[in-house]
């Protein structure tokens, strides 16, 4: 066994620019490997986390776009009286937006005062915010994103262009830069307030754009959601109702369906590193077929040969699997590019079980990469090769 | 060969015999750089696409109408008394019985299921529109069917939207209004040039605001008499006298091409990535090709070939490669153009169905892409075998 660490070593060592450019090789396809998979997950997690809020979307049943009236909310409110099951429903509007003066949009969305805390306590507002956002109509909760870009801060008059009606300057203040929050990007302000604007102007009010509808369990969430479909089969407004975590997968998917190519791109990647892989090590067994050769005459087995080559192309592949996966990690985990942002997942993660996985992989594709080398080593002719002996 | 530096090349069939001799070696690299070749070329062809389709949209004779503040059709409301300003402005076309060029127009959106996908629906614009459109839009033409008759619960479909969602053959039904009870029979198919308007579903435009209740429309698209009364008619339509957005059609539908520019930005890194890797790959192969040719190498340059020739010979098999695979890769990526995608944009809440482009530009980009592999990986090793010390090399042999 000691002999076959010395080869080992030796073999690796004999030829550094090889062993270092087929780390590198390896290394890079793992890096994209690891980044397509980190969006992906953080896809996935941004689903789980919309499945773990317990919370139905209801939209208008023809389509996302179309309003629902904003008396929809008592209806559904009265599919459970007792408030034990529904624990809140909150009405959303789409406001979107710009700054007067910058055209970088604004993800903003007005909503229902009373239950905006019970139904999206992922915001964890504290008890000071909580008094100003109920206190004052015109409050907005901007995300700590978008306050950052912006330079807005708690107190601040902001002042928000709607890229829908009324279509005229609204003001507000800020109450909090949700610093606790998962979300950083969106903007929160009052429902109320917006459809005071709306009546001034004479657009249309009393519509929403969609309901969030928080329950208690799961058990609640799969009833309620054919419940309040039902309450409003034959109604002028029908209504979608789906869990939270169907309803944005729509959204996803509908965007190039990101995790889906990402997935593929993910796969040639490993696909271009076992070649490279596979190309080294061929190239390696042939430099050395004579050393093989005379290994085998002087009594190692074909087992030998096999694992040699084999542990060879493994402990290179891992080694630029492991780099491959930590520069990633270190970069999104340690430098300023843990900023970095991505529409819905927000910050790019990279979860220590993806680098483990990819590193697997990596393995995975030394094992794979040096089969047939390794198989010619096992089955080579001792007498046939040392005949080529030159 | 009196001149040692004097250039002399070897012959080329020299460097295909020396590609053949390691065949393994050659075709995994020929495959590595064919697959970054195919996926350069499949992820630009989403954004070539997508721009295609979009700049195909419009026209540049087209003023379009929207409320300010709205950032697309589908949030702009355009209020009746504003239409009726609309029609004193300046440049404005009219058509042979001299009434103006102007286009009123609704947009509403259903969710319809994409072909081949159980459950997958899609949100589609559906436009009410007047029979002035088809001469504002004049890129529109029906291709199959007919149009819809007035003040029939009828509908045409452009030809992206057949082909990409279900249910939007000619004869089939289509359930819209604002209780989706509404009934309307798809009695043509039509063209729009490529553009964008191919991915909607038209309907008479006062039958769609009753099945809706809308008593507005979204926006108005004038036709002008000429590109010179574009300034003139957005700056009128700006001014006091309406107080609208208004911008050319054509520029509307450009900027909604932004999207193509995260598409382009995540490949490039992505692609730059990768394209490193395959840099070392090459290099790879072409130190290996190196170090198993030195006593040949060596026996070329005691015959006169000089070190030139010899980084040139290299460079060429590690180019050849290289080019060979690009144009592989380039044939297997050809293998998707013109299939037919759709995505959902952000700004008009509506899928946009595009057809998957292997451009020009595209094929300059990936044939640039594995020249650089090429060179890059390739010139080192050329280098190296280039320098190798002639006595030394043959007292091995």
């Amino acid at each position: 066994m000691k002999l076959q660490f010395v080869y080992l070593y030796r073999n690796l060592a004999r030829n550094p620019r090889r062993t270092l450019l087929t780390c590198a090789a390896v290394a890079l396809p793992i890096t994209v490997f690891v980044l397509s998979m980190a969006v992906v997950d953080g896809f996935n997690q941004f689903l789980d986390n919309s499945t773990r809020q317990l919370r139905l979307a209801v939209t208008h049943k023809t389509s996302i776009v179309n309003p629902l009236p904003e008396g929809h909310r008592r209806k559904i409110e009265a599919l459970d009286p007792t408030g034990r099951r529904l624990l809140a429903v909150c009405g959303l509007r789409y406001i979107g937006g710009q700054r007067e003066d910058d055209p970088t949009p604004l993800s903003t969305l007005a909503v229902d005062a009373d239950t905006f805390a019970a139904c999206f306590p992922e915001q964890r507002l504290t008890a000071e915010e909580l008094e100003l956002w109920n206190r004052d109509r015109q409050a907005i909760i901007i995300g700590r994103g978008t306050a950052g870009d912006m330079g807005w801060k708690v107190g601040d008059r902001v002042t928000i262009m709607p890229s829908v009606p009324p279509y005229q300057p609204l003001e507000f203040h800020v109450v909090s830069t949700a610093e606790k929050a998962e979300d950083f990007v969106t903007n929160w302000c009052r429902r109320d307030y917006l459809e005071e604007v709306l009546k001034e102007a004479g657009a249309l009010e009393g519509m929403v754009t969609f309901f969030f509808v928080k329950c208690a369990g799961k058990a609640d969430l799969d009833h309620y959601r054919a419940e309040i479909d039902r309450q409003f089969t034959g109604s002028l407004d029908e209504t979608k109702c789906q869990d939270e975590k169907t309803f944005m997968n729509e959204f996803i998917t509908q965007q190039f369906d990101l995790p889906t190519n990402l997935s593929i791109l993910a796969g040639m990647t490993v696909f271009v590193a076992i070649m490279a892989a596979a190309n080294t090590m061929s190239m390696n067994f042939r430099d050395r077929a004579n050393e093989v050769a005379t290994l085998k005459s002087l009594g190692f087995g074909g087992g030998f040969a096999f694992g040699l080559i084999q542990s060879e192309s493994l402990l290179l592949c891992a080694i630029g699997g492991a780099v491959g996966a930590l520069a990633p990690y270190v970069a999104f985990t340690f430098t300023p590019l843990r900023d970095f942002t991505i529409p819905l997942i927000q910050t790019l993660i990279i979860m220590p079980g993806t680098c483990l996985k990819a590193m697997l992989i990596a393995m995975a594709i030394g094992v794979l990469a040096a089969v047939w080398p390794s198989w010619q080593a096992f089955r080579m002719k001792v007498v046939v090769a040392l005949r080529q002996f030159e | 060969m009196n001149d040692p530096e004097q250039y002399v090349g070897l012959p080329l069939y020299y460097n295909w015999r020396n590609l053949l001799a390691r065949r393994l070696s050659t075709a995994l690299t020929f495959t590595v750089v064919a697959v970054l070749v195919a996926v350069l070329a499949v992820l630009l062809s989403f954004a070539a696409g997508i721009r295609a389709s979009l700049t195909a949209s419009g026209s540049a004779l087209n003023v379009m109408v929207l409320q300010t503040g709205a950032t697309a059709e589908s949030t702009s409301i355009v209020n009746p008394d504003e239409v009726g300003r609309l029609i004193q402005t300046p440049g404005i076309a009219s058509d042979a019985i001299g009434q103006p060029l102007l286009s009123q127009e609704l947009c509403v959106q259903t969710s319809i299921p994409r072909r081949g996908q159980a459950g997958a629906l899609a949100n589609v614009a559906v436009r009410g529109v007047d029979p002035a459109a088809f001469s504002v839009h004049d890129e529109v033409r029906i291709i199959e069917g007919r149009l819809p008759a007035a003040a029939a619960l009828e509908i045409i479909v452009g030809k992206a939207a057949a082909d990409r969602f279900q249910r939007l053959d000619i004869g089939d039904t289509v359930e819209l209004g604002r209780a989706g009870n509404r009934f309307y029979k798809v009695v043509g198919i039509f063209a729009a040039g490529g553009g964008a308007l191919e991915s909607e579903i038209w309907a008479p435009r006062t039958i769609l605001s009753d099945s809706y209740d809308r008593r507005f429309v979204s926006s108005v698209v004038m036709r002008i008499q000429g590109a010179g009364f574009a300034e003139e008619a957005i700056s009128y339509v700006r001014g006091s006298a309406v107080r609208l957005n208004a911008r050319l059609e054509s520029d509307y539908y450009i900027e909604l091409t932004s999207k193509t520019r995260q598409i382009v930005t995540l490949t490039t890194i992505l692609i730059a990535i990768m394209a490193v890797g395959a840099v070392f790959a090459v290099a790879n192969t072409m130190y290996a090709a190196v170090d198993g040719r030195r006593r040949e190498i060596a026996m070329l340059r005691t015959i006169g070939f000089a070190r030139r020739s010899i980084v040139v010979s290299f460079m060429i098999e590690s180019l050849s490669v290289c080019v060979v695979a690009c144009l592989f890769g380039l044939a297997l990526s050809l293998l998707i153009n013109g299939s037919r995608r759709d995505f959902l944009s952000d700004t008009t809440w509506t899928v946009l169905a595009y057809d998957l482009r292997i451009t020009p530009g595209i094929v300059l980009a990936a044939l640039g892409l594995a020249t650089s592999v090429g060179v890059v990986g390739g010139l080192a090793p050329a280098l190296r075998a280039s320098r190798t010390r002639i006595i030394e090399a043959l007292r091995k042999s």
